[in-house]
């Protein structure tokens, strides 16, 4: 199997999971994701970008999403990835279908007929009433083997991050992680996925040029849902498959977890600290200025070293990642570990005294100042008003 | 020489700066500011085998080079000047002594709690009357019987109020005056030794310098190091190891003075630019960053001659040297840089200038190092 | 228990600066570190072994350098360490990187009870690694487990995923990727970092040593090709603005009037 390459040398460069690994190669310049290859390997290893006709037989038509209905009315992603499956598959002439497990499930497959379904796929059956890594796989991989789409999507849950790379390998095919954007590119037939890379710094466009499904998850969010048409219908299959439930693991207990009130990653504002608030002292203003705003506060990992806070509060990249509506970041330089945790924040306010810290590159507003004086003032005012 | 740190010595680097970043850095300031020495971090450390560094594992210790051990040195002590002074003087000076010149009897009684870090070590040399004039010591070691009565007092006792062990330096022979000297190992709990008040000193506050008293101290003879009369032997073959150490130590305050002025430049603004970028701060910096490069590499150059069994008492005057000025002089700069916030405690750069300066003075001052490397250039 | 944990080598991310204009990582002076959740992976091993006896196996797939990433997980505890290196191997997405590491631990015997991978490493994100080396070596998998116990015969970990926290016994041999939270690695005595650096205490594995065919593996067994690399277009309006402390707190009012986080006010 030959595979095709960019004659571009700047674009060499590659990431696990969706091209050359990290740092791997035995030669050339280094590029974030990979080694740039010289230009005599490259021409080694040249071949004319051709779309290769697959061995008759093996025709690979359709896109599919997976149909993951698991917190339905807060979990929109695959609505969301119905909505651009369906965009993807207009331009492929294609149909866009949706595979759902489970048991007792019709009512989804109604609701995902409702949401743009062309077809819906569904599979019900008791042993696959929670969501299990190996049987899903038995079960998924048959179908695909079956029915041959050419594109295979899921949402980047949990769930879909450590079910589709399984699913991948079982089909050998080419899988990228948490996409950000999707296009078709119509004269090769090809997927263009678009991930993040080093904690995203970076984008990459990747693509799967040979093997088939071209398969991919997908960060919640980034596209858009359709509205519920009641009026829509779609080709509802009920598809023959072996299931063997996997035996070598097996569930004990699933509770919801519990999300304390107010908790980081539910908050609507967050106000995080960072070293250079000064002091420990300095550091609990947040407290009082996070309950006037209702909201909580966040720390970087040299707050937590010093021991202002404790470690629950630690975002980033060993820390967690929030989402609110407003991000007030103080005395935070930017460093990558760090912002990480924020890029999903709708807003960001970032105070610093160095007009030339990273931080400022990702804050919709940033206030050159000292954040001790500034929040104190702030804090002073917010009691005057509240 | 070897000029690119092998992999070796970039993870144990690695390994000790991340240490250091996590225990020493948030403690430094109180510290200094309480003069208090951080038992529970001193503990963390001595699992870890920072007090055994270049002992070897049979004793119990890293066995590390003396090359890794510089670089230890040198990253604790750009954390803390103070916990770096501490390592330094109880591994080349108090430790090495033990190792070189002990029994085997010795080695397991006292260098092995000594490299598990249950004993801190000292080295008792320096008097009230006798400080670089070494030899003008009063303190005496009289026979009595099978052990010796120890009378003096010892000042500046770098770890004095800590340590459990104390490497006493005396006369054995009065009668010769100035001539024959010994090097006794007494237990802090000996009856007879007394610890006098921490010293108040301007900086290195975090290290418990103190005096020590010999009042009717009875030792026994199993408490000698090596033989009577070979104390000046054993003092002059700490010289080489102690000056690559305070040179490290120096070395490690060098480079956190050019980290702090790097990131104060960057931040400050005055008529409307950042002073980074004024031709008068890129000069001190500048400077400074070329003097610290070449400290490091006097350093490297006479731990490696160190490593390979050469001589390399002129390469460790010259860096101790070198070293120890060049912290001054980056923590000089380097405050001046800060300005006026740099004169206040809110910035560590002030800690800095007053823990660099002792470098030039302590373990051999500058003076003395000049005259050392100034004899091994002539014929004599 | 014989235990074998998969560690990458990575950049140690906070130091990293991007030289956007010619798309490379500007690596002087950065350091290589081990992947954090890797080193909580060989962590979680350690503890087991401290508790169950048995042998750590550290493997990496990677150029030459990556030998002082085992090194530093000999001298952390790690009983053998090997190196999975081949020119051939270069430029491998997960796919053909799970194929050399199956392979690798295929050759082992015993055939371990448990695989530890982190859940994800810092450089490339995807996660994938683990699940497809449980697959390639037909083994149960969790991925980002929280918790770790040995039952008779079995593994009852817990896993925190999409708004639950699932409890599994899984039984051996298995694979599992940890999350933060498992555990907080120790610090390494310095002396035991000397010794990780005696000779032959690291393999070399190659294609040869493998016995795999140079299609399967590299570029040439991947699925997956990076055909553009740049920076995202950026979404924040990056308003900025100086002056007095006094100023700064009123624009920043003013904003959070804006976000309706505070309601219009004539106060003040």
């Amino acid at each position: 199997m030959k595979t095709k390459q960019n004659s571009d040398p700047s674009t060499q460069a590659a990431a696990s999971g969706r091209g050359p690994s990290l740092g791997m190669g035995s030669q050339g310049k280094e590029t974030p994701l990979g080694v740039a290859l010289s230009g005599a390997e490259r021409r080694r290893r040249e071949t004319k970008w051709v779309h290769r006709a697959l061995p008759a037989g093996t025709h690979w038509e359709g896109v599919w999403v997976f149909g993951d209905y698991r917190n339905y009315f807060q979990n929109r992603v695959t609505l969301q990835l119905i909505a651009k499956g369906n965009q993807l598959a207009r331009k492929l002439g294609a149909d866009m279908t949706v595979l759902v497990l489970g048991s007792q499930i019709h009512q989804y497959a109604m609701e995902y007929t409702a949401h743009g379904a062309d077809v819906v796929m569904v599979v019900d059956h008791p042993s696959l009433k929670n969501y299990q890594v190996e049987t899903y796989v038995r079960v998924v991989s048959q179908l695909v083997q079956n029915f041959k789409p050419e594109i295979f999507l899921a949402g980047a849950t949990a769930f879909g991050r450590e079910f589709f790379p399984r699913l991948a390998k079982r089909l050998n095919t080419g899988l990228s992680a948490d996409c950000v954007a999707l296009e078709i590119d119509r004269s090769k037939r090809l997927l263009i996925q678009t991930t993040p890379a080093f904690g995203g710094e970076l984008l990459a466009d990747i693509i799967t040029p040979e093997h088939r499904p071209q398969m991919a998850t997908v960060h919640p969010g980034v596209f858009v849902e359709r509205i519920h048409d009641r009026e829509a219908t779609a080709r509802i299959l009920y598809p023959e498959v072996d299931i063997e439930a996997e035996e070598r693991v097996q569930l004990i207990r699933s509770r919801p977890e519990q999300s304390r009130k107010g908790g980081l990653e539910e908050a609507d504002v967050v106000i995080v600290g960072g070293k250079g608030l000064g002091s420990k002292e300095n550091f609990q203003m947040l407290f009082e200025l996070a309950r006037l705003l209702g909201g909580e506060v966040g720390a970087t990992r040299p707050v937590i070293l010093s021991g202002w806070t404790e470690e629950s509060r630690l975002l980033g990249q060993t820390g967690k990642n929030v989402k609110p509506k407003l991000l007030i970041t103080a005395g935070t330089s930017g460093a990558v570990q760090y912002t990480t945790g924020i890029h999903g924040a709708e807003t960001i306010i970032a105070i610093n005294r160095d007009p030339h810290a990273p931080i400022f590159k990702m804050a919709d507003l940033g206030l050159v100042g000292d954040a001790k004086t500034v929040l104190s003032l702030l804090l002073e005012k917010l009691r005057k008003r509240l | 020489m070897v000029l690119d740190p092998k992999m070796k010595q970039a993870v144990i680097r690695r390994t000790v700066r991340k240490f250091a970043e996590e225990k020493l850095v948030p403690a430094a300031a109180e510290m200094d500011e309480k003069a208090e020495f951080p038992a529970r971090v001193a503990e963390e450390m001595a699992a870890l085998q920072y007090f055994g560094l270049e002992i070897p594992a049979a004793y119990a210790g890293a066995g590390l080079d003396s090359v890794s051990y510089a670089i230890v040195i040198e990253e604790i002590s750009k954390a803390s000047g103070a916990m770096g002074l501490c390592i330094s003087v109880h591994n080349s000076v108090s430790a090495f002594p033990v190792y070189e010149f002990g029994k085997e009897s010795q080695k397991q009684a006292f260098l092995v709690p000594m490299a598990k870090g249950e004993k801190i070590g000292t080295f008792c040399l320096t008097e009230p009357n006798a400080g670089s004039d070494a030899s003008s010591i009063e303190t005496t070691a009289v026979r009595d019987g099978d052990g010796y009565i120890l009378n003096g007092s010892k000042i500046f006792v770098t770890n004095g109020g800590v340590s459990g062990l104390n490497l006493i330096f005396a006369i054995t022979n009065p009668s010769q005056r100035g001539r024959e000297y010994s090097v006794f190992v007494v237990e802090s709990e000996r009856e007879g030794l007394e610890k006098g008040a921490q010293e108040d000193l301007m900086g290195m506050r975090g290290n418990p310098v103190c005096p020590i008293v010999l009042n009717d101290c009875r030792v026994p003879r199993e408490n000698l190091l090596s033989e009577e009369g070979q104390g000046m032997r054993i003092a002059l073959s700490t010289l080489d190891g102690g000056r690559i150490g305070i040179g490290s130590q120096a070395l490690g305050i060098a480079q956190a003075c050019l980290e702090a002025s790097i990131k104060y430049a960057q931040e400050r603004y005055q008529f409307g630019k950042r002073i980074a970028d004024f031709g008068a701060i890129q000069g001190f910096l500048a400077d400074m960053a070329t003097r610290i490069e070449a400290a490091r590499l006097l350093i490297l150059r006479a731990s490696s001659l160190r490593d390979r069994k050469m001589p390399h008492s002129r390469e460790s005057a010259m860096a101790k040297l070198f070293a120890s000025e060049t912290a001054v002089d980056a923590a000089r700069i380097g405050l001046q840089i800060h300005g006026g916030y740099g004169y206040s405690k809110a910035y560590p750069i002030e800690r800095y200038y007053r823990d660099a300066k002792v470098c030039e003075i302590y373990e051999g001052t500058s003076e003395v190092q000049r005259i050392v490397i100034a004899r091994s250039l002539m014929n004599k | 228990m014989n235990i074998v944990v998969c560690i990458k080598q990575v950049p140690d991310t906070p130091n990293i600066r991007i030289d956007r204009e010619r798309m490379t990582i500007i690596r002087d002076g950065v350091e290589s570190i081990i992947n954090p959740l890797d080193r909580i992976a060989l962590e979680a091993a350690l503890d087991l072994k401290q508790k169950e006896g048995g042998k750590i196996s550290v493997l990496t797939m990677g150029p030459s350098q990556s030998e002082e990433a085992l090194r530093e997980a000999l001298a952390a505890g790690a009983d053998e360490a090997i190196l999975l290196t081949d020119p051939g191997f270069a430029g491998a997405d997960t796919l053909a990187t799970s194929k050399v590491i199956a392979s690798a631990i295929s050759r082992m015997d015993p055939f371990p009870d448990l695989i530890l991978c982190g859940k994800q490493t810092i450089d490339s994100d995807t996660g994938h690694v683990g699940p497809q080396l449980a697959e390639e070596l037909n083994l149960p998998q969790v991925c980002g487990v929280t918790e770790i116990h040995v039952e008779m015969n079995a593994l009852v970990v817990k896993q925190l995923s999409d708004g639950f926290q699932n409890t599994y016994r899984v039984s051996f041999p298995a694979l599992l990727t940890v999350s933060q939270g498992l555990n907080v690695p120790r610090h390494i005595p310095l002396g035991d970092l000397e010794q990780a650096f005696l000779d032959g205490r690291v393999l070399r594995w190659g294609l040869k040593e493998l016995d795999l065919r140079p299609e399967e593996v590299g570029f040439s067994g991947s699925a997956t090709t990076v055909v553009r690399l740049y920076r995202p277009p950026q979404k924040r309006k990056g308003e900025v603005v100086s002056g007095s402390s006094q100023t700064l707190a009123e624009h920043l009012i003013a904003k959070l009037v804006s976000l309706s986080i505070l309601d219009e006010d004539e106060a003040e």
